[in-house]
């Protein structure tokens, strides 16, 4: 330690610092796209879905979601928000969605990117690419930006097949099917407005990068089902965005590979994310990164979060088998994204829980003591199941939640210090249902 | 209770109010009621294996409490009263459940309700969000899988002698439904839109074939009344989320203004478009339910410019305009609902574009949130005598 410095209570990955300029890069590229007169997409985040095809006919994907909360973090949002309620967004809106609207109404107001816009502001689109994956939002808004740009919005279709459903013969083949079409149609659509055709080799080439990043990724998390955890949410939260929204780069894989590394490195000599690993807890669902410094206070109690965040972590490794058809071949990683989890438990013989079957598996294989969870003002689909949620993982696993709300753009609503006053008291709750656990057997 | 003498208008209203005893005389006498939500489940397959179908709605006057252990405050308040009647057993006669993808808390509501409310069966249908060529054979292959979850339970094959039967029992429905809307196409309207509301929710508790006979005694009585509504200046359009209670209706038409036509799916939305008899039932029944319902849940492709996409989007709600001599509309929706959300200033665009002046009110979906809608209602009703 150099002289001085004082340690962290969250001894983050070195590994992690290679990942942000990647994160850096897909901002610029999105802007400097544009002055070159190329082509830009305006995208939701749709689990690997559509970016290889937009990248693989060389259009650059830029991420509205994701630029959310880059203007929450540098405080931003406000002005954009208290335009998209001038427009007559009600405010009860994904305030990511509100965030972008209220960002598009004041680039056509402004006739350029709005000043002061964080980062270098987000590029005109030439297309928007919305996605009907898990969240209503992820469409509306997209279909909603249309007053804004005179640019066609295409959706990426997500079948939703029932927990129950997904077990009956024929709703895999007919989703997959489906998806296979629909992304052909998508195919048909760029050639058409982009007038060029689409370089099958180069999409192969992107999901085989992208595959592997998926792989690679996943094997890391799977890593940190050891006793210490390796790696903590926060490291998590840092290192996942190449993955989501650039796992077709180079880079994306080489970066990963190093994290991997890193984490096998760790398990190996036996080193922890937290120096007292007293607690292993799973953080749901998206993250308050406006305080995220709330963490460190939690991991000096021993406190360390080694499971989070479902919606944003990799698939297992496919087992809905391959297909040589590149399209074919997406909708059935995309596919499995959404169904693994049920299958996976019921591979393993785990009780099925609609809603809350990715959270009680991990409960079982992180071998959790508790949950924190983070009930969003804006965000519906990231909320919804959290009660479900809490009463399974009680009721199954005997393991316990606590609840503090918070939102993604306003960041009065999240009171640390309130949270924080709460800790002892989920630390015995932890304590109790440890030794329930244990007469139990568990 | 529900008089067995009622006939008509009483009987309508009787059956509104009393929609849980309506659906235990039926099983009383017998039948098997299926739940469902929204507008989106096919009706005709249920009834084509004897079932009832039942719309699960929330109630405004019964405050939401033993939902909240399940369902954040911030989620759909509609779909937090129907759990919460579900919960307090006011639900218990269902003998099964179908779900649909509506919207995504509509989605997970199906699975919460089967998984805390079990019911002998249950199945859920995905519904697309597209209307491309695979979309409909997509859906197709999931009604085809839900048919046959459905033979299953009933023990006999679903003929399609006895689907097409259906389908003509439930378009005949919906032919007294526009009947019965036109009643209100004259001026002063035959019907006010409250009593229109209550119709809704009856024919949404009672054996199809029932509500086919109220509606004809409806029809007839309301031909003949001379107590209908009053003539007001305002003929308005209503649109939006499910209203499942008259007092935001009758909040407007206790001023000055008359409800003529609504597109809501407690309404003309759910009744509108007929099925089309096709050689195989189930192509036009796909079709039906993912095209021709016009809820703001599907996409619809955009096109060459805004103002097109407005009119593939909003063209019918100007149609109706037209044909029910509109002259202003009021946009409503509960909070927390992104699909009806989302929507309101492009419908405010296509509406401002055709000249009719609107309103948008939000609302909690409980009673005693109404109240303050009415002095927002009054300023538009006075702005519009003005204009
Ligand atoms: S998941 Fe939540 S935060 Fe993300 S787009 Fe949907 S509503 Fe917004
Ligand atoms: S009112 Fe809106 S959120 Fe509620 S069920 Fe209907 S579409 Fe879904």
């Amino acid at each position: 330690m150099i002289a001085g410095q004082q340690k962290r209570a969250v001894n983050r990955l070195e590994s992690r610092k290679l990942m942000r300029p990647l994160v850096d890069k897909m901002y610029i590229e999105g802007v400097q796209a544009a002055l070159e007169g190329k082509p830009v997409a305006w995208c939701m985040f749709n689990w690997w879905k559509g970016d290889p095809i937009l990248r693989a006919m060389e259009v650059t994907p830029v991420y509205p979601e994701n630029y959310g909360t880059v203007c929450a973090a540098v405080g931003a949002a406000q002005e954009y928000l208290g335009i998209s309620d001038a427009e007559g967004f009600p405010t009860h809106l994904c305030g990511y969605g509100r965030n972008c609207l209220g960002y598009a109404a004041k680039m056509v107001d402004e006739g350029q990117v709005p000043s002061q816009a964080p980062i270098g502001g987000m590029a005109k689109p030439t297309l928007m690419m919305g996605s009907s994956g898990l969240c209503d939002a992820r469409y509306k808004w997209f279909q909603a930006l249309r007053r804004y740009w005179d640019v066609p919005v295409w959706v990426l279709e997500f079948p939703h097949p029932g927990p129950n459903e997904i077990f009956l013969e024929g709703t895999i083949d007919n989703s997959v099917r489906y998806m296979a079409a629909e992304l052909k149609e998508f195919v048909n659509f760029l050639e058409r407005l982009l007038g060029k055709k689409m370089d099958w080799d180069r999409l192969r080439e992107l999901l085989n990068n992208q595959e592997q990043v998926l792989q690679v990724w996943w094997e890391t998390n799977e890593l940190r089902k050891a006793i210490p955890g390796p790696m903590h949410a926060r490291d998590f939260w840092t290192i996942m965005a190449p993955c989501l929204y650039g796992a077709t780069e180079k880079e994306s894989l080489e970066g990963y590979k190093r994290v991997f590394q890193e984490v096998r490195a760790r398990v190996d000599a036996g080193i922890g994310a937290v120096a007292q690993e007293r607690y292993r807890l799973m953080f749901a669902e998206l993250p308050p990164w406006h305080s995220l410094g709330f963490f460190d206070k939690l991991a000096e109690r021993g406190w360390n979060f080694v499971i989070e965040s479902m919606g944003y972590h990799p698939p297992p490794p496919l087992e809905l088998g391959g297909s040589n058809d590149p399209l074919e071949r997406i909708a059935r990683w995309t596919l499995w994204f959404f169904v693994s989890s049920s299958l996976h438990a019921r591979k393993r013989d785990y009780p099925l829980v609609a809603g809350a079957q990715p959270y009680l598996t991990w409960a079982r294989e992180y071998k959790l003591d508790g949950l924190l969870l983070h009930p969003l003002l804006t965000c519906r689909t990231g909320t919804f199941w959290l009660g479900r949620t809490t009463n399974v993982l009680r009721d199954q696993m005997d393991v316990p939640s606590l609840i503090v709300e918070g939102d993604i753009v306003d960041l009065t609503v999240f009171d640390e210090s309130r949270a924080l006053s709460q800790a002892t008291a989920f630390e015995e709750t932890m304590e109790h249902y440890r030794e329930v656990r244990k007469k139990r057997g568990v | 209770m529900i008089q067995a003498s009622a006939k008509g208008l009483d009987h309508a209203r009787q059956v509104c109010r009393n929609r849980e005893a309506a659906a235990r005389q039926s099983k009383a006498e017998g039948r098997k009621l299926m739940g469902y939500l929204c507008s989106y489940p096919p009706l005709e397959m249920i009834t084509a294996v004897d079932f009832v179908p039942f719309r699960l709605l929330g109630d405004v006057a019964e405050p939401v409490t033993r939902a909240d252990a399940y369902l954040a405050s911030i989620i759909c308040p509609f779909l937090r009263s129907a759990l919460d009647l579900g919960l307090k057993e006011r639900y218990d006669f269902l003998d099964g459940f179908l779900g649909t993808h509506v919207c995504d808390c509509g989605e997970k509501f199906c699975h919460l309700w089967n998984y805390y409310l079990p019911s002998q069966y249950h199945h859920f249908i995905d519904i697309p969000h597209l209307v491309h060529e695979a979309s409909f054979d997509f859906l197709k292959g999931g009604l085809e899988l839900f048919q046959s979850t459905l033979e299953d339970y009933a023990g006999w094959p679903m003929s399609r002698e006895r689907l097409k039967d259906e389908i003509r029992a439930h378009n005949q429905q919906r032919a007294l439904v526009r009947e019965l809307y036109e009643l209100r196409q004259v001026d002063p309207p035959l019907l006010s839109g409250a009593e229109n509301l209550e119709i809704m929710v009856a024919l949404m508790s009672i054996p199809i074939e029932d509500g086919c006979e109220l509606l004809r005694e409806v029809i007839a009585e309301v031909k003949e009344r001379q107590d209908g509504p009053q003539k007001k200046a305002a003929r308005l359009l209503l649109w939006g989320s499910p209203l499942t209670d008259a007092g935001l209706i009758e909040l407007i038409e206790g001023l000055d203004g008359n409800v003529v036509m609504d597109d809501i799916c407690i309404g003309s939305r759910h009744f509108w478009p007929d099925v089309e008899l096709t050689e195989d039932p189930l192509d036009g029944i796909a079709r039906r339910y993912l095209a021709e319902l016009k809820c703001p849940r599907t996409f619809r492709e955009t096109t060459e410019s805004y103002a097109k996409d407005q009119e593939v989007r909003f063209g019918y709600l100007g149609d109706y305009a037209r044909d029910w001599s509109v002259n202003g509309v009021i946009m409503q929706s509960v909070r927390y609902c992104d699909t009806h959300g989302y929507e309101v200033p492009a419908l405010k665009d296509y509406l401002d574009g055709i000249g009719l002046p609107n309103l948008y009110l939000e609302h909690e979906y409980t009673m005693i949130a109404l109240a303050p809608l009415r002095t927002r209602v009054q300023a538009f009703l006075e702005m519009m005598e003005c204009s």
